[in-house]
């Protein structure tokens, strides 16, 4: 017998699950009439225990895996706002950890969250920052073992980078906001729209997370190393920005750089 | 107390360092599973860091055991990688149902106390041990509704499923008392009812108060009544490890201590009337 076994629709006990669901997700009254009144609180007062909770539980988790979203919006838009994702995307995941994951496409793409794509933009940053906190743990590759690779094997160079590490590009200056989020009263934290959009790297090299912002160049040259293109490759990546004579130097020096700052977790040649 | 395993607390991440400046001050933990079932990161690190000192339960709130959905297959190997890391004292979920269809409420819904329900409970159970290799410890939980179509009562019926399933018990006091006011019910004879040989553990926490009904909050301490209500346990189940529960308001975890030393005050009060007397 498979562990999960048949779904099971038939019988009263079937019936009843999802009127109670039913009504915790769009409020439908089919459950009212399977439960009594005590002599203390009619069952409407004590349904709403589950409706009510229900709700805030989910809020709070929103509030909690978006501080920098709360701070933008304020409690009473935060509250619309999670009560209105609540409705559109129920949690599908036992734990509440990743019922948060979807807010930024939910933000960015529904009328009227969608006139803030600003707060979108912080929801996508702080998810990608929880992210890295619980990501895979991995060991970022040392700056000897590079130097004591021999020549030939730059040609055929490839890397990876850490689990942890994404690459995000913002309109908004987002992550200097995020940063600022306890400073001022809920509601007031403004991030201001970036003179060009820019890149930013999240990782997480040991227990701690971290992020900066990324150069052009940089970003470019870093999306193709994600893309495991070879070292050969990369330095091309550079040359519309700095020339071909300089773009080896310029790659070198990056790749250095990442190294240091713990970002690349594997290479082969 | 004889066994090494006796007055625990729940392992919340506020406490991870005030719990390395304070040593030895419980004899176990009990941890949120799902809290754990995450890839790495500092979670798992501190969950590696002080499972090499302290003996651990793992204590589950997306079982489902009661839903008409099927058992979730993915969730269950999580839950049994997650015990081969820990070793855990013993594994345990609550008796209900957390949602259906594929959709996750994250609240411990009630089922109804009928002898379809039983059935459907008892099979799942023991697919689950099957599945986990060990017995399973499964919570009263606290309701706010009676259905209609309850035929037993919840003593009866948890009584029931465990020697049906031969799983195990997670009395948690607290929840007797909150369920016995909202439903008017004897919370006494609810312990009463409860097969001593399968109460594996106790539960201890607060609650909030609405006058008509009594919510299971969490974020309190623990009343009175319940206080006395955790001595009938202790008489009646001796050496059943205790913990207290608290998911909101933390406080500080000397605190938490210090409430725990009530539970110790009321377990060695019964112990020692139950001693023999010394000749006079
Ligand atoms: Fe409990």
């Amino acid at each position: 017998m498979s562990v999960g076994g048949p779904a099971t629709n038939a019988g009263s006990l079937g019936d009843l699950q999802r009127a109670f669901q039913d009504y915790l997700l769009s409020g439908s009254d089919r459950l009212t009439a399977s439960v009594h009144d005590t002599r203390k609180a009619d069952r409407t007062t004590l349904l709403e225990v589950y409706r009510d909770g229900y709700a805030l539980r989910l809020i709070e988790v929103l509030a909690n895996d978006y501080p920098g979203v709360m701070a933008m919006a304020g409690p009473a838009d935060f509250d619309y706002m999670a009560r209105s994702y609540i409705a559109a995307r129920p949690s599908r995941h036992p734990s509440v950890r990743w019922f948060g994951k979807d807010l930024a496409d939910f933000l960015a793409s529904t009328p009227p969250f969608d006139r803030s794509p600003a707060v979108a933009e912080m929801a996508r940053f702080e998810w990608t920052l929880g992210d890295a906190f619980d990501s895979p743990d991995a060991t970022p590759v040392g700056a000897d073992a590079l130097t004591a690779l021999p020549s030939v094997a730059w040609e055929t160079l490839s890397f990876t980078t850490l689990p942890s590490l994404h690459l995000l590009a913002f309109d908004f200056d987002v992550p200097r906001a995020w940063q600022r989020r306890d400073e001022q009263e809920p509601g007031n934290l403004a991030a201001d729209r970036a003179e060009a959009p820019t890149s930013w790297v999240i990782w997480r090299p040991q227990l701690t997370s971290n992020f900066r912002s990324l150069a052009a160049d940089e970003a470019t040259m870093l999306a193709a190393l994600m893309q495991e293109c070879p070292f050969p490759e990369l330095c091309e990546c550079l040359a519309p920005s700095v020339g071909e004579s300089g773009a080896v130097a310029r790659a070198a020096s990056l790749l250095r750089s990442w190294v240091e700052e713990g970002m690349i977790g594997s290479f082969r040649h | 107390m004889s066994s090494q395993v006796d007055f625990g607390l729940g392992l919340r991440p506020d406490h991870y360092e005030e719990i390395v400046a304070n040593p030895g001050r419980v004899t176990w933990f009990e941890v949120l599973s799902e809290n754990y079932m995450v890839p790495g990161g500092r979670p798992l690190q501190w969950l590696d860091t002080l499972r090499r000192d302290y003996p651990m339960a793992m204590h589950g709130v997306s079982l489902s055991i009661g839903s008409i959905d099927p058992l979730d297959r993915g969730y269950l190997d999580a839950l049994k990688a997650l015990t081969e890391r820990i070793e855990p004292l013993w594994v345990s979920d609550h008796l209900c149902f957390t949602g259906l269809r594929g959709i996750n409420m994250h609240d411990l819904l009630p089922l109804p106390y009928t002898e379809e329900a039983l059935d459907h409970v008892a099979e799942r159970v023991m697919r689950v041990q099957d599945h986990l290799g060990r017995r399973l410890v499964l919570e009263n939980v606290s309701s706010y509704v009676t259905y209609a179509a309850s035929e037993l009562a919840e003593w009866d019926f948890i009584a029931g499923l465990a020697e049906r399933a031969d799983c195990e018990i997670l009395l948690d006091v607290n929840n007797v008392y909150v369920s016995a006011f909202n439903h008017e019910f004897d919370a006494y004879a609810f312990l009463r009812a409860m097969p001593t040989k399968r109460v594996r553990q106790f539960h201890l926490a607060g609650h909030l108060h609405k006058g008509t009904h009594i919510i299971d909050t969490h974020d309190h301490p623990i009343i009175p009544d319940v206080w006395d209500l955790y001595a009938e346990a202790v008489r009646l189940f001796p050496d059943v490890p205790t913990m207290i529960e608290r998911d909101a308001n933390i406080p500080p975890y000397v605190d938490l201590l210090a409430e725990l030393d009530t539970a110790r005050d009321i377990a060695l009060r019964v112990a020692r009337g139950r001693a023999p007397k010394a000749a006079e």
